[in-house]
């Protein structure tokens, strides 16, 4: 059972503080949605867990460790982040075969892969010509190559359809009732009340509150007047939005 | 380190960019070559022919900006993260892209030096003259070519490394190339001027295009070398620590 585990996390940018003492657990087998109004360190957050910002103080751990002591890092942990990329000009399955090569990972897997988050038959297509929708699938497919047991996403349904969101919501609960671990950044809080079982909801780099959905309202309109209660005050101390 | 080597492959092999910009240097080299015959170079001289082979190193040019698009390609197009997503340990990926792009630039250098001596060739045989392959002068040009091409593609990995923006780091690269060389050259006198790094590759590639005092070839080598290790560790250091936002 793989959990996340977020300890006093706090990063600053020059002097303006993005995530501040943010502590909080994401536990295996179920969905937790990271919430909180735009620049409120959740981009931030995410990326010290993964590695690819280094906090200015405290430890984001993964099944125990840090993402850089993980011994195969992509074999337990998938993400799909708002500004991965893709190379406008590299096939859909070209782009899925790089990462499978690197990890290792067996070619078949990439058309298995593709053909769950739907895009088989863009699999030969070259990415620039992709809507957002497909990206976001595409995200999804290379997170998802190497089978790993926690998943962190950065608003998923972006560019998605509402056929697409519901594909999105199937996929996630099915996935965490396999004992996966999912954290799923979002601002878009009527899809949340029908996809996680726990919230954390932060605002201004600090935590508001970390708990069971049913605690602060199972209906979109109750999540969104707590919601909008807790991420009221930003407080006196400045907040950036994070650097794009 | 094998699969990431091979994934490394894998990106520049899927997309047609690179191999459009190295498909340029044989271009450049026929050009040249074709160049210089027009131009009523008298074809007995044993140095018009080694001109003429000189031009393989000029094409090391397009090894520079092709090593460039390496780690700063994928800062413009975020595959970055993915990339380090993978690989954690930064370092391995530097040096897993150092090892391909030498490679691939090694392999440029040979077309463009094959390229040549088929050219040279040829026009020599069409104007009747006879072309001497004897001259170990002239297999030294050649390997000098291959040599220029490997060096320039590390630098330009190391480059992208640090600069982390294509056109910055492209424009930087020309730029220096084409005027900040020249100028600094100038300013320092030629006795240290050789010692710069395109003046060591002018060296290296046995091909004295400047007309200004350059270091013997086997000198320039071990410079671009040099200057090859100390932008590579430059950039290793400052892309360890870096936050990829």
């Amino acid at each position: 059972m793989a959990e996340i585990q977020v300890r006093g996390l706090t990063k600053t940018f020059g002097k303006a503080a993005a995530v501040r003492g943010l502590t909080f657990a994401a536990p295996a087998g179920q969905v937790t949605g990271f919430l909180g109004p735009n620049g409120s360190g959740k981009t931030t957050t995410l990326r010290m867990i993964l590695g690819l910002v280094r906090p200015t103080t405290g430890t984001a751990l993964i099944d125990g460790m840090i993402y850089r002591d993980l011994p195969k890092p992509r074999a337990v942990v998938g993400a799909v982040l708002e500004s991965t990329g893709f190379h406008p000009g590299r096939r859909a399955a070209d782009h899925l075969r790089v990462i499978a090569t690197a990890n290792r990972v067996r070619n078949r897997r990439v058309d298995e892969v593709l053909d769950a988050v739907g895009l088989a038959d863009a699999a030969g297509r070259r990415v620039g010509k992709f809507s957002l929708g497909m990206r976001q699938r595409l995200g999804l497919a290379a997170a998802l190559l190497t089978d790993p047991q926690v998943l962190l996403l950065d608003e998923p349904a972006n560019g998605l359809d509402p056929a697409g969101i519901a594909w999105l919501r199937a996929m996630l609960r099915g996935l965490a009732a396999e004992g996966r671990t999912i954290l799923v950044a979002s601002h878009v809080l009527g899809e949340v009340t029908q996809t996680v079982d726990t919230v954390v909801i932060v605002s201004a780099g600090q935590l508001r509150f970390a708990g069971p959905l049913d605690e602060i309202g199972r209906t979109g309109a109750e999540l969104e007047s707590a919601f909008l209660k807790l991420t009221a005050d930003p407080g006196r101390h400045s907040v950036v939005a994070y650097p794009q | 380190m094998l699969s990431l080597i091979r994934s490394e492959f894998r990106k520049v092999s899927s997309v047609r960019g690179p191999w459009l910009l190295l498909a340029a240097g044989p271009l450049i080299v026929l050009a040249g070559i074709a160049g210089l015959v027009q131009s009523g170079a008298n074809l007995q001289d044993p140095a018009t022919q080694s001109k003429a082979l000189g031009h393989a190193g000029l094409a090391a040019i397009f090894a520079l900006v092709f090593g460039i698009l390496a780690v700063a390609g994928e800062y413009r197009h975020g595959t970055i993260t993915d990339t380090y997503l993978t690989t954690p340990k930064r370092g391995s990926v530097a040096a897993a892209k150092l090892t391909v792009y030498a490679l691939i630039g090694a392999a440029a250098g040979l077309i463009c030096s094959g390229t040549a001596l088929a050219m040279a060739s040829a026009f020599w045989a069409a104007r009747g003259a006879s072309f001497h392959l004897s001259a170990a002068d002239d297999w030294r040009t050649l390997g000098g070519a291959v040599a220029a091409n490997i060096g320039l593609a590390a630098i330009g990995v190391a480059l992208g490394a640090l600069v982390r923006n294509v056109v910055g780091a492209v424009a930087l690269a020309l730029a220096w190339v084409a005027v900040i060389e020249g100028i600094i050259g100038q300013l320092i006198g030629s006795g240290l001027a050789r010692w710069l790094p395109f003046y060591a590759s002018e060296a290296l590639d046995n091909a004295n295009i400047t007309g200004t005092q350059l270091l013997p070839q086997w000198g320039g080598g071990l410079v671009l070398l040099a200057y090859a290790a100390i932008f590579a560790g430059l950039a290793i250091v400052t892309t360890l620590s870096r936050d990829v936002t």
